[in-house]
């Protein structure tokens, strides 16, 4: 489970996140649903350690971010949009078990790891092959394989499909709905009211570091009295999106 | 901070750079080859320059020398032992100089012969060029020929008039050499070695450290590995022992080079001075704190190279930031290259890289000076902790790590 507490990121005075609290159930799918600049990604980065909060906090599983953030990063994968950001001179099994042994795990634990995962995303042909000599297609394989390599409970994507061709947008949602099916606690932040609607069992609508409102799609839905999803975002965010 | 997380960081981080043919290349191959050829070069242009100047030099008289007996009493009395200087006819001896077709010209005053019969002094005017090389040469040799034909003359004169020519040399000259034939004194190598080592050591580590977080960043890997177990401390050892470590190979990668530079052509090594190395008498505790020194030295600057690769928002804005660390490095180290080992002060082994440029240079000449050498290992120490502070606090500082 994950509870965010009143989490808030300030740069000098610009606030990124203002005062954000919710909560994941575990196994569930939360749809962080915001435009560019709204707050996703720095929320997403305060849950993975990589940003200190300046108010507030999260309890990741069983870990609070600030009192254990070695634990809470060694719980949870992360999986970032564009780029798949994988070490181009390193095989594609190399990369993978670079992610297990920086989390820790035994030699024979990162072996039958690796070999499953290889199989699993069906990588043996090129699991041997330099990352910078893999097709996109390939590379993303690899990046799931990395992602959660170390089994971690909770999944952060942050918005893992921005920039990709449709059969790529088809895989990584096809990961996503594993991941829930192995009974992750997952959170994806995405600017796409489609995703979101497509996989998220809960959202929350986050407008310049503000969370808007929680709730099921269905709730949205019946609370805005509008079946239109993106139609209750534009109204929600004051309809001054850029897009 | 955790070392078996530094060691996992370290291991993946010097395998990948390993493959990275670039980085192999400026660290290993570029040194390794660069230097002995330019050794080679260098010496082999030195010594063709020694002979260029020395050997075939031609002269003429002026109009009003240009007799049979003064081409004469030249050719057999003055050059009779320089057989190197030819005496050569030219239309007009000045543009002859000026367009190098000879070195000089000599000008006898017109009643030369009288006086030298009866025994009074005479002019040779040596008209030359001094910003040409091998005229301001050919003027030495020239002066020495004619002091040696004087001093022959005199010698004559002085046996004529029953007097014996010692009187006219009331101290004789004589030379001893009390150099140690197994310390190298070569000036030459003092100057360069150093001096090269200083400069590989501060730059040697520039293509990883460019590498190891710029260059992450661009690539979307660095997000991925913040995100790992491993707190930020242990990433950045990780990474900033590669960087020294790469700093090092481009030193071994320079000792080999000059090593495969005295194997193809052994004067190279003193680039063309005719100086022959006889051999290196370094005591060990010398050689293991000089060799300290320029590990510290290493790291102080791996320090600096990974705080600028943090700070920097892209690949070639790291490149332009440690570019500027070359230039750090190489003015100590041309203000130093002409000082002899013996003249450096205490607190020049204070300043960094000219206290690892001065411990070598100490440690080449043989003549050691161990409180120098401590003191230089010790302010090293403190450099190196100073810069990894700097390092970590960037490391640390979110502005700097997502600054897009």
């Amino acid at each position: 489970m994950i509870k965010v507490k009143g989490l808030t990121k300030k740069f000098g005075d610009f606030t990124a996140v203002n005062h954000i609290s919710f909560e994941v159930n575990d196994g569930e799918i939360f749809g962080l649903l915001g435009e560019n600049g709204a707050g996703k990604t720095t929320t997403l980065r305060m849950l993975a350690t990589m940003l200190k909060p300046t108010e507030g906090t999260a309890e990741m599983g069983d870990f609070d971010i600030l009192k254990e953030p070695a634990k809470v990063r060694a719980s949870i994968g992360i999986l970032f949009g564009g780029e798949s950001g994988l070490y181009d001179r390193l095989t594609a099994v190399e990369n993978i078990t670079y992610f297990a042994e920086l989390n820790d795990m035994d030699k024979e634990s990162i072996k039958e790891r690796v070999n499953y995962l290889v199989k699993a995303f069906g990588m043996e042909e090129y699991a041997n092959r330099r990352a910078s000599k893999l097709s996109k297609g390939m590379k993303q394989k690899v990046a799931f394989a990395r992602a959660i390599v170390h089994n971690p409970d909770i999944m952060l994507f942050d918005e893992p499909t921005s920039g990709l061709d449709v059969s790529a947008i088809r895989g990584v949602h096809e990961f996503i709905r594993e991941c829930k099916r192995q009974g992750k606690t997952i959170v994806l932040s995405s600017h796409s009211m489609s995703e979101v609607e497509k996989l998220c069992d809960r959202i929350g609508i986050i407008h310049k570091g503000n969370l808007v409102d929680t709730g099921t799609i269905e709730e949205f839905k019946e609370k805005y009295n509008n079946p239109n999803l993106e139609e209750i975002f534009v109204r929600l965010v004051g309809g001054k999106h850029e897009h | 901070m955790n070392i078996k997380h530094v060691w996992i960081v370290f291991k993946k981080e010097v395998k990948d750079i390993a493959r990275d043919k670039k980085t192999l290349i400026t660290s290993l191959l570029v040194p390794m080859i660069i230097i002995p050829l330019m050794n080679i070069l260098v010496g082999g242009g030195v010594q063709k320059m020694q002979r260029d100047i020395t050997e075939n030099i031609s002269i003429a008289l002026s109009e009003n020398s240009r007799t049979d007996e003064i081409k004469e009493l030249i050719q057999n009395d003055i050059l009779g032992n320089w057989p190197n200087i030819k005496l050569i006819d030219v239309d007009d001896p000045i543009e002859a100089i000026r367009q190098e077709v000879i070195s000089a010209v000599l000008d006898f005053e017109k009643d030369y012969k009288e006086k030298m019969e009866s025994g009074k002094p005479f002019t040779i005017n040596i008209i030359y060029d001094r910003m040409k090389l091998k005229s301001e040469a050919s003027l030495q040799m020239l002066s020495q020929a004619i002091g040696e034909f004087n001093a022959r003359v005199v010698r004559e004169r002085l046996t004529a008039l029953n007097i014996n020519p010692e009187i006219l040399e009331p101290a004789r000259i004589e030379h001893t050499d009390v150099a140690d034939e197994n310390k190298s004194s070569n000036p030459i190598l003092i100057m360069t070695l150093p001096f090269m080592l200083g400069l590989l050591v501060v730059v040697g580590g520039i293509p990883a450290a460019t590498d190891l977080v710029a260059g992450e960043k661009e690539r979307n890997t660095f997000e991925p590995l913040l995100t790992t177990k491993p707190d930020r401390a242990s990433i950045l050892l990780g990474k900033y022992f590669t960087v020294t470590l790469f700093s090092f190979v481009s030193v071994v990668s320079i000792i080999i080079g000059f090593a495969i530079g005295y194997m193809i052509n052994p004067n190279s090594l003193t680039m063309g001075t005719g100086t022959e190395i006889t051999g290196f008498n370094i005591p060990t505790p010398a050689l293991v704190l000089a060799i300290l020194i320029a590990i510290a030295l290493g790291m102080t600057f791996a320090g600096i190279q990974i705080a600028l690769s943090t700070y920097a928002r892209s690949f070639k804005e790291a490149q332009t930031y440690l570019s500027f660390l070359m230039i750090a490095a190489m003015i100590p180290g041309y203000a130093t290259m002409f000082t002899q080992p013996a003249d450096i002060q205490l607190v020049m082994y204070f300043i960094p890289v000219i206290n690892t440029i001065s411990a070598f240079k100490m440690v080449l000449s043989g003549t050691i000076n161990y409180t120098n050498l401590l003191a230089a290992l010790l302010s090293s120490v403190v450099y190196v902790a100073l810069t990894l502070t700097l390092a970590t606090s960037m490391f640390n500082k979110e502005k700097a790590l997502f600054r897009s």
